[in-house]
């Protein structure tokens, strides 16, 4: 009797749709790129793929468990670079020697690395109580963090490197010790799993799901939902922590004005390409993972397909897979049965997604050889041609209903 | 004698698994006051919302004047003549009271600016035309809930309205107001404006309408003329056979006494009362059920909460579970101490919507369901379908969406899901409001078994009947107040009403 009822779960699971379009993405990349990275340099183009997906996929848990329980946290890229600069600062202030010779001893790297986890828990903790004590939307509380860590973290750099605004990282052992692919990968996995199992096996776990979908209910059922926030907000902070210490050793030094920016977003795309909903209560930890392996591959993909510089366009890939991700996730909702053109809006978007088609094909392939200036206004046509035959559609199906109503 | 000028044929709605409407068939005569009666859940809100294009998607026909006609939303309604006073107002409380009458169709002047003097003048002759001595630039929030009310018949005669339709106005509203609105229905009859009136308040439905229709289930029972009937025949109606036939069998003896409350007072702070409730004490034995009746607003959602810890001021006086004080100040601690409270809005406080049926029912009690730091899935189904066979709720399995149940069917998972932490004391709180008959009867069976196993329950009812057949005793509060305390051999619904009208502040 279940097992039907097991895989029409499996089929319909937001997991498995992305590791579907996960595939359809390599296969096409190895496809498209002229250099055929994926086929020449497997090792090197995965490395780099899963470098990314475990920077962003630590922070991005924090996130989706902030999420699923029912809150938002919009600081995690400031607690990453401030942590950084923590971690330097750290350091700096328990081997100040060592740190000079790039020879920085152990005990003051675990004692930093354990002082920055600290600070990280310290943040989260702050979150908490002005969410909880003071009574701020977790969008505001974490704003403020947003935009003051960052700052602060910008006065703290100078006080300790004599006035520059930025640290160094000296110890090149050390350095390439912590940011080691493998090592972080193992490390994240870890992480992951205990996660996972908080989330999807234990009574807290639960209980954080439940406050999610039903905060005031939660409470009503004896849940201390005060204390399930701080488990919350902590675990974002901490691990945003995590990564200002592994960023720290892969960037080589801590900037803390720059590092890190719009990081948050990054992680809040990835939970919801994984299936959170932002109205709390839904998600998973391997959806949220695959979100955002999917993501950094997509990014990756378009690296290598359009060449050099292609960096600028991470944000609009961001941008595009998100609304598609959720346009197509939607509970409840048949894509045949949606109106997405309807009305005076409806109409008006059509021209000005047609001309966003054809601006961006002519950027993207505006530097390949094959390239011609025609193509872009052929893509535009396509699109525009598509999305008029789709309204007149939706239009036509919307009149048959109404009619079969009335009659 | 007089041509319809509403006419409802086959009118059905359903919710989900719900019939909300079935087949009613009813004409309102021109110019008349046709009270809609029934119980909580017998339609009369669907059908209003319905013939104010509230809800657009509908089975039957809906004629004005006697063309056809198919709202596709309150602004069509509008323009047939037709005004909706919700019993839960919809005014925009931070925009003056002229911006709220004029909300969406705001007078222009030249430059296409917005007239705001003219519609502040309009809507303060209105409000005066009412008896409202509010100043129109006043923000709608500030309003007392009666003026608010004002400010919505205000809209309506702005709009024309032929037909007005009124959703329980009085629920909410002190005595003098009450009368004010009597004087304002009179007024608009005056003008020849159709009301259709809903109320369960057969005083006010005998004082008002030409007409009674009443209601049951989602049915139509009978049209009366007001003259020729009487309230016992309109309570009979509403009620139906069915509550009558409920046997619930033998009672077993009372227990020890489990709970007792001393002058148990909650303040308000910025109200003009100043306290939700004043000095409530009384007590609860093993395998008793205290009703609690009385008004909305009287205090019964508030007393529980008190109770249960969950109110947002800790409330004053003495509650004593066996013999020791105890002074919950959030709902795990009185979880902890043996209590468990099952809440009025199930919607909004009792159901998680992204969660099955068996993670709905085993939530408050999962600690005891681990095996080492996990929940064991095992031991879940264990439990939850233990709560599907005691209370025989009827699911498609613990897998289905708790959405895909009825309204009864998710009460009883609630319910099973604070049996699961086997409570001393069960707290009910209008525990059949949106139930079918059906689901309700069952109910009552439910809490006449666990009160037989020794449980000790508190119910309150919006419902006399129900308050009536399921209580040991009665408690009648009235605008926070405890007015009576009744033993079930001299409680009558006359004397439950009389006390939960009582009032305090006419005088004062």
């Amino acid at each position: 009797m279940s097992s039907p009822n097991l895989l029409s779960r499996l089929w319909s699971s937001v997991e498995l749709k992305l590791i579907l379009a996960w595939l359809f993405v390599v296969v096409g990349t190895a496809l498209l790129d002229s250099n055929h990275t994926y086929w020449t340099d497997a090792s090197g183009a995965s490395q780099l793929i899963i470098r990314r997906t475990v920077l962003l996929g630590f922070f991005a848990l924090g996130s989706a468990i902030i999420i699923i329980s029912g809150g938002i946290d919009l600081s995690s890229g400031s607690v990453i670079a401030l942590s950084a600069t923590v971690f330097g600062a750290f350091m700096i202030l328990l081997d100040p020697e060592g740190f000079r010779n790039g020879q920085i001893s152990r005990v003051a790297v675990a004692a930093a690395i354990a002082g920055t986890l600290l600070v990280g828990g310290m943040i989260g903790t702050l979150h908490a109580w002005l969410i909880t004590r003071i009574g701020l939307p977790p969008f505001i509380a974490t704003l403020a963090t947003l935009v003051g860590l960052r700052s602060f973290g910008r006065g703290l750099a100078p006080t300790l490197t004599g006035g520059k605004s930025q640290i160094d990282f000296t110890d090149t052992a050390l350095r390439n010790a912590i940011k080691d692919v493998p090592t972080i990968t193992v490390l994240f996995l870890v992480f992951a799993l205990v996660l996972w199992f908080l989330m999807s096996r234990t009574v807290t776990g639960r209980h954080l799901h439940a406050m999610g979908g039903n905060e005031q209910a939660a409470k009503l059922s004896g849940i201390r939902t005060d204390r399930l926030k701080w488990l919350a907000y902590v675990l974002g902070s901490v691990s945003a922590s995590i990564v200002g210490i592994i960023s720290f050793a892969d960037d080589g030094s801590a900037k803390p004005d720059i590092m890190a920016r719009g990081y948050e977003l990054n992680a809040i795309a990835g939970s919801v390409i994984g299936g959170c909903s932002l109205q709390g209560g839904i998600g998973t930890i391997p959806g949220t993972i695959l979100g955002c392996l999917f993501l950094r591959t997509v990014i990756d993909a378009v690296s290598k397909v359009v060449g050099s510089g292609a960096d600028i366009f991470e944000g609009m890939i961001v941008g595009i897979v998100v609304v598609f991700a959720v346009t197509f996730s939607q509970r409840g909702q048949r894509i045949s049965s949606k109106r997405y053109f309807d009305g005076g809006i409806g109409w008006t978007i059509i021209p000005i997604l047609s001309l966003i088609s054809g601006l961006l094909t002519m950027l993207f392939f505006g530097k390949q050889d094959w390239y011609a200036s025609s193509y872009a206004v052929i893509v535009g046509l396509i699109v525009a041609a598509a999305l008029t035959s789709r309204a007149f559609w939706e239009a036509r199906s919307a009149r048959n209903v109404t009619s079969s109503v009335t009659s | 004698m007089t041509e319809s000028i509403v006419s409802m044929q086959g009118i059905g709605k359903r919710f989900a698994a719900v019939k909300a409407l079935d087949g009613v068939t009813f004409d309102v005569p021109k110019g008349s006051l046709v009270s809609i009666c029934g119980e909580n859940g017998a339609g009369k809100s669907t059908l209003m919302k319905i013939l104010s294009g509230v809800i657009t998607d509908y089975d039957g026909t809906l004629s004005v004047d006697g063309q056809a006609v198919r709202f596709s939303g309150t602004r069509d309604a509008e323009h047939a003549g037709i005004s909706i006073i919700h019993q839960e107002l919809n005014l925009v409380e931070q925009l003056s009271v002229a911006a709220n009458v004029f909300l969406g169709r705001e007078k222009r002047s030249a430059w296409l600016m917005r007239d705001d003097r003219s519609m502040l003048e309009e809507a303060g002759r209105l409000l005066k035309e009412l008896e409202c001595n509010v100043p129109a630039s006043a923000l709608a929030g500030s309003l007392r809930v009666g003026d608010q009310q004002l400010v919505e018949i205000a809209k309506a005669l702005s709009l024309n309205s032929r037909i007005l339709v009124m959703d329980e106005p009085t629920s909410a509203l002190t005595e003098s107001e009450v009368e004010r609105l009597y004087r304002v229905i009179a007024k608009l009859r005056e003008r020849g404006t159709t009301i259709l009136y809903i109320s369960h308040k057969m005083e006010e439905v005998f004082h008002l309408s030409n007409q009674i229709v009443v209601l049951r289930d989602g049915r139509f029972i009978a049209q009366l003329d007001t003259e020729k009937t009487n309230p016992q025949e309109v309570t009979r109606l509403m009620v139906g056979r069915e509550l009558e036939s409920i046997e619930l069998g033998e009672r077993t003896a009372q227990g020890k006494k489990l709970l007792a409350v001393e002058k148990l007072s909650l303040a308000w702070p910025g109200h003009a009362r100043g306290f939700r409730l004043k000095d409530i004490s009384f007590d609860l034995h093993e395998g008793e059920v205290l009703g609690i009746a009385g008004l909305m607003g009287a205090g019964r959602t508030e007393l529980l909460e008190c109770l249960f810890g969950a109110s947002v001021l800790a409330p004053t006086g003495r509650i004593v579970l066996e013999g020791k004080e105890i002074r919950p100040s959030h709902p795990a601690e009185a979880l902890e101490a043996g209590m468990a409270l099952v809440t009025e809005d199930r919607k909004r406080l009792g159901i998680f919507t992204a969660m099955n049926v068996g993670k709905n029912i085993s939530l408050c009690e999962l600690v005891s369901m681990r095996s080492g730091p996990a929940v064991s899935n095992r031991k879940e189904q264990i439990a939850s379908n233990s709560m599907v066979d005691k209370l025989l709720i009827k699911t498609a399995g613990l897998q289905a969406a708790i959405t895909s149940l009825s309204g009864g069917n998710q009460q009883k998972c609630i319910i099973g899901r604070w049996l699961l932490t086997k409570p001393k004391i069960l707290l009910l709180d209008d525990p059949t409001r949106g139930v079918d008959v059906g689901a309700k009867a069952e109910l009552y069976r439910i809490i006449r078994q666990l009160c037989n196993e020794g449980l000790g329950v508190i119910v309150t009812s919006s419902e006399l009947p129900e308050v009536l057949t399921l209580s040991d005793r009665i408690m009648v509060l009235s605008e926070g107040r405890q007015t009576a305390l009744f033993s079930r051999q001299e409680a009558t619904q006359e004397k439950i009403l009389e006390a939960a009208t009582r009032g305090f502040f006419t005088g004062s």
